[in-house]
C-alpha cells in the first residue's frame, strides 16, 4: 500500500464515513476526530493486513467504534450526561453501508442558510468532500488559519445553534435546495476554472461536484434545477481536458478539438437537461440550455446562436447582471453581426461591476477584431491585459494582441508596397 | 433547546404606548402568530417604548446611567420571546411568523440556560449587552467566573429575579428577515449593532428607580451595559 492509495481512499471514503458516524453520534467534531483516528489506524494496520475489500466500510466501522468508545468514556466520568443519551446500541454491520442518505443529510447541514455562504462551501469541501483545511485554503487563495477558524466557528454554530443533521422536510426544500445547488456548483467551478493549485485537486473537485450532483438528483428526482445543474456540469465537464493546451494556456471554445470532447458526458447532459425542462425552468436550466447549444454543435460556426441568445434572455429574467448582458452581446454578435454585439457591449461601458475586470475590454477587443477594426482592438487588448488577473488569460490576450498588431502593420505596409 | 428571539423594529414603531391603537393592532398580529406555535412559546413580552428605558453602563467599574437604549442603533428592541424546540429549524418555523421578521428583524440566540419566568407582572427586562468580540464561551474559566458573579447577584436580588438566561456567543446567533414571504437568514446578530446581547434577566421592581438600582448590581463585562426595559403586563 502506498501513500497514493491511502490518499485516494481518504478522498473517496472520508465524507461518507463522516456522514454516517455524525448521524450516529450527532456530533460533527466527534465524528471528524473518529474518522481521523480510523485513518491513522488504517496507516498502521493496512501495510500488514492489506487494503480491505471495502475500505469505506472498514473506515466507517472503526470510526464509529472509536466515537462510541469516547462517548462511553466521557459518560463514565459523569460530566457529560447528555452525551450518554446519544449512546445508541451499535447497529448491524449492514446498516453501516450504504450511506448515501447520510451524505445528503450532511450536505443540507453544511449548506444551512443560517451559515454564511463561505462557511457553507468550506464545510462541504471539508466534511462531504474530505479536503484538508490547507487544500481548501489553497483553492480559495485564503490563509490556512482563516479557513481553519471559519471551519471551527461553523461547526461550533451547528452544535450550539442546533442546526439539525437531516434533510429538511418537503415544505422547506424549495428554499433550502438553492443553497445546496449553489454550493455544489461552486465546488465544480473551483475545480473547473481554478488556475492555481495542482491538477489532481482540480479534477477531484469536478468529480466530487458531479458525484454530489448525481446524489442530489437521486434524492430529489422532482427537483428540475438539480437535473439542470447536473446537465450544466456535464456539458462543461465534457470538455474539461480540452480547455487548456499542453502549455496550460486556455483554449477558447471555438478553437477546441470537438472530436475529443467526452460524448458520453454530453449525451448524459442532454438526458438530464430534458429531465430538467420537463420539471420547469430556472437559472440552471437556462445556463444548461446555453451549454447544450455549444456542446451539441458540430462546429463553432454551426452553433445554434438563436438558442444561445434566448438562453441568456431567460437567464436575465431570473436575475439581470452585467455578466449576463455581456454574454448576451457576444451571442448576438454571432447570431447577427459583430457590430450588433458591439452596440450591446457599448451600453455596458459605465457598468461599475465590470470596471475592474478584464472581461469588458477583452470582449470589446474580440468584437472589434472580428469587425475588421484591428487598431481599435489593439487598444482594448492592451487594457484587458493590464486588468487580467491570471497568467494564462494574460498569455491568451497577448497572443491575440500580437495578431491584431500584425494585421494593423500589414495594412499600413500594403498601401505603400 | 431554548432560543431567545429579540424583536427589532424601526425606532419610531416602538414609540407607541401600550394604550395606543397601534399597540393593540401589533398585539393582535402577535397573537395571530402564536397560533400554531404550540409548546414552542415558553416566555416573552412586549416592551414599553424605548424613551422610558434606561441604560446602565459599566465604566471602569462604575455604573453610568443614561436614558433610553444605546443611541446609535437604527433598530430598537420592541419585545422578546423565548422559544423552545429540538433544533433551529423547528424554532425558525415559528420565528418567521413573528411580525417583526417582516418589518424589522428578529435575532435568534441559542440560550446556554434559561430560567422560566413565573410571573412578569410589574417586571423589567434587563438585557445584558457587551461589545462585539468580548464574548466568552461556556466552559471557559472566564465564563465560570462570570457565572459565579451572577450567582452572587441572584443571592442579592432574591425573589426579585423572576427569570433569566445566558446566551451562547454571537457566532451562534442568526438574524431573521422575511421579505415578500421569503425567509432571509444572516449568520450572526444584526450587523450594525455595536453591542451584542449576552444574557437577560426578568426583574420585579415597584418603579423605575428601584429597577435601575437592582439592575446596577448585575455584573457586566468592562464596557458592557444593561438595557433596562419595562415589560407590558399581560392583559388581566
Amino acid at each position: 500500500m502506498d501513500g497514493d492509495t491511502l490518499s485516494r481512499v481518504f478522498r473517496e471514503e472520508s465524507g461518507r464515513a463522516l456522514a454516517t458516524v455524525a448521524r450516529m453520534v450527532g456530533d460533527l467534531s466527534l465524528a471528524e476526530d473518529a474518522v481521523q483516528e480510523a485513518f491513522a489506524e488504517a496507516i498502521r494496520s493496512w501495510p500488514d493486513s492489506g487494503v480491505p475489500n471495502n475500505p469505506g466500510a472498514w473506515i466507517t466501522t472503526v470510526a464509529r467504534n472509536r466515537a462510541l468508545d469516547r462517548l462511553r468514556r466521557e459518560s463514565l466520568r459523569g460530566d457529560k450526561e447528555h452525551d450518554a443519551a446519544r449512546l445508541v446500541p451499535p447497529p448491524d454491520e449492514e446498516e453501516v453501508w450504504p450511506v448515501r442518505d447520510d451524505q445528503l443529510r450532511l450536505m443540507f447541514t453544511c449548506c444551512h442558510p443560517a451559515l454564511s455562504s463561505e462557511s457553507q462551501v468550506a464545510l462541504t469541501l471539508r466534511l462531504v468532500a474530505g479536503l484538508r483545511p490547507a487544500e481548501i485554503a489553497r483553492l480559495f487563495l485564503a490563509p490556512e488559519p482563516t479557513v481553519s477558524q471559519r471551519l471551527s466557528r461553523a461547526k461550533a454554530k451547528i452544535r450550539t445553534a442546533g442546526i439539525p443533521f437531516r434533510v429538511p422536510p418537503d415544505h422547506l426544500l424549495p428554499e433550502r435546495t438553492p443553497q445546496v445547488l449553489a454550493c455544489i456548483y461552486l465546488v465544480f467551478t473551483e475545480g473547473y476554472s481554478a488556475t492555481s493549485g495542482d491538477t489532481a485537486i482540480r479534477d477531484e473537485l469536478c468529480e466530487e461536484a458531479l458525484r454530489l450532483g448525481r446524489l442530489l438528483c437521486e434524492l430529489m428526482p422532482d427537483e428540475g434545477e438539480a437535473w439542470a445543474l447536473m446537465a450544466l456540469m456535464l456539458f462543461h465537464d465534457s470538455r474539461r481536458a480540452q480547455r487548456t493546451d499542453a502549455a496550460g494556456d486556455l483554449v477558447p471554445l471555438e478553437c477546441q478539438d470537438r472530436r475529443r470532447w467526452d460524448r458520453a458526458k454530453i449525451e448524459e447532459g442532454v438526458v438530464c437537461l430534458r429531465a430538467a425542462r420537463r420539471r420547469g425552468g430556472g437559472p440552471y436550466s437556462a445556463q444548461a440550455t446555453i451549454a447544450a447549444a455549444h456542446a451539441t454543435a458540430p462546429n463553432w460556426e454551426a452553433t445554434d446562436w438563436g438558442t444561445v441568445v434566448a438562453g441568456y434572455d431567460e437567464l436575465a429574467a431570473y436575475g439581470d447582471s452585467p455578466a449576463v448582458r455581456l454574454n448576451h452581446a457576444v451571442a448576438v454578435s454571432f447570431r447577427d453581426s459583430p457590430d450588433a454585439g458591439l452596440a450591446e457591449v457599448d451600453a455596458l461601458a459605465g457598468e461599475p461591476r465590470l470596471a475592474r475586470t478584464h472581461t469588458l475590454h477583452a470582449t470589446r477587443a474580440d468584437l472589434l477584431r472580428r469587425a475588421g477594426r484591428p487598431a481599435e482592438a489593439s487598444v482594448e487588448y492592451r487594457a484587458a491585459i493590464g486588468l487580467a488577473a491570471n497568467e494564462p488569460t494574460r498569455r491568451f490576450l497577448t497572443r491575440r494582441l500580437t495578431e491584431v498588431d500584425g494585421e494593423t502593420a500589414a495594412r499600413q505596409i500594403r498601401p505603400r508596397g | 433547546m431554548y432560543y431567545l428571539a429579540l424583536l427589532a423594529g424601526e425606532k419610531n414603531a416602538t414609540e407607541w404606548g401600550p394604550d395606543s391603537p397601534e399597540f393593540a393592532v401589533a398585539m393582535g398580529r402577535h397573537q395571530a402568530s402564536w397560533d400554531g406555535a404550540g409548546s414552542a412559546l415558553v416566555g416573552g413580552g412586549a416592551l414599553y417604548p424605548s424613551a422610558e428605558a434606561a441604560t446602565i453602563r459599566n465604566e471602569d467599574g462604575r455604573a453610568l446611567i443614561t436614558d433610553g437604549p444605546f443611541a446609535e442603533t437604527a433598530e430598537v428592541i420592541g419585545g422578546f420571546y423565548v422559544l423552545e424546540g429540538s433544533d433551529l429549524d423547528e424554532v425558525l418555523e415559528h420565528a418567521r411568523r413573528i411580525p417583526e421578521a417582516s418589518e424589522g428583524s428578529v435575532e435568534l440566540w441559542p440560550m446556554f440556560e434559561w430560567m422560566a419566568v413565573t410571573d412578569q407582572k410589574g417586571c423589567w427586562l434587563a438585557l445584558l449587552r457587551e461589545p462585539v468580540g468580548a464574548a466568552v464561551s461556556p466552559g471557559t474559566p472566564q465564563w465560570d467566573e462570570g457565572m459565579a458573579e451572577h450567582e452572587q447577584f441572584g443571592r442579592v436580588a432574591g425573589s426579585a429575579v423572576r427569570g433569566g438566561g445566558a446566551l451562547y456567543p454571537p457566532d451562534s446567533a442568526t438574524t431573521i428577515r422575511v421579505r415578500d414571504g421569503e425567509l432571509l437568514l444572516t449568520d450572526g446578530p444584526f450587523a450594525e449593532t455595536a453591542e451584542v446581547a449576552n444574557g437577560l434577566y426578568v426583574l420585579a421592581a415597584d418603579d423605575r428607580e428601584s429597577a435601575i438600582a437592582l439592575a446596577a448590581k448585575i455584573p457586566v463585562s468592562p464596557k458592557g451595559c444593561i438595557e433596562l426595559r419595562q415589560i407590558v403586563a399581560d392583559a388581566e
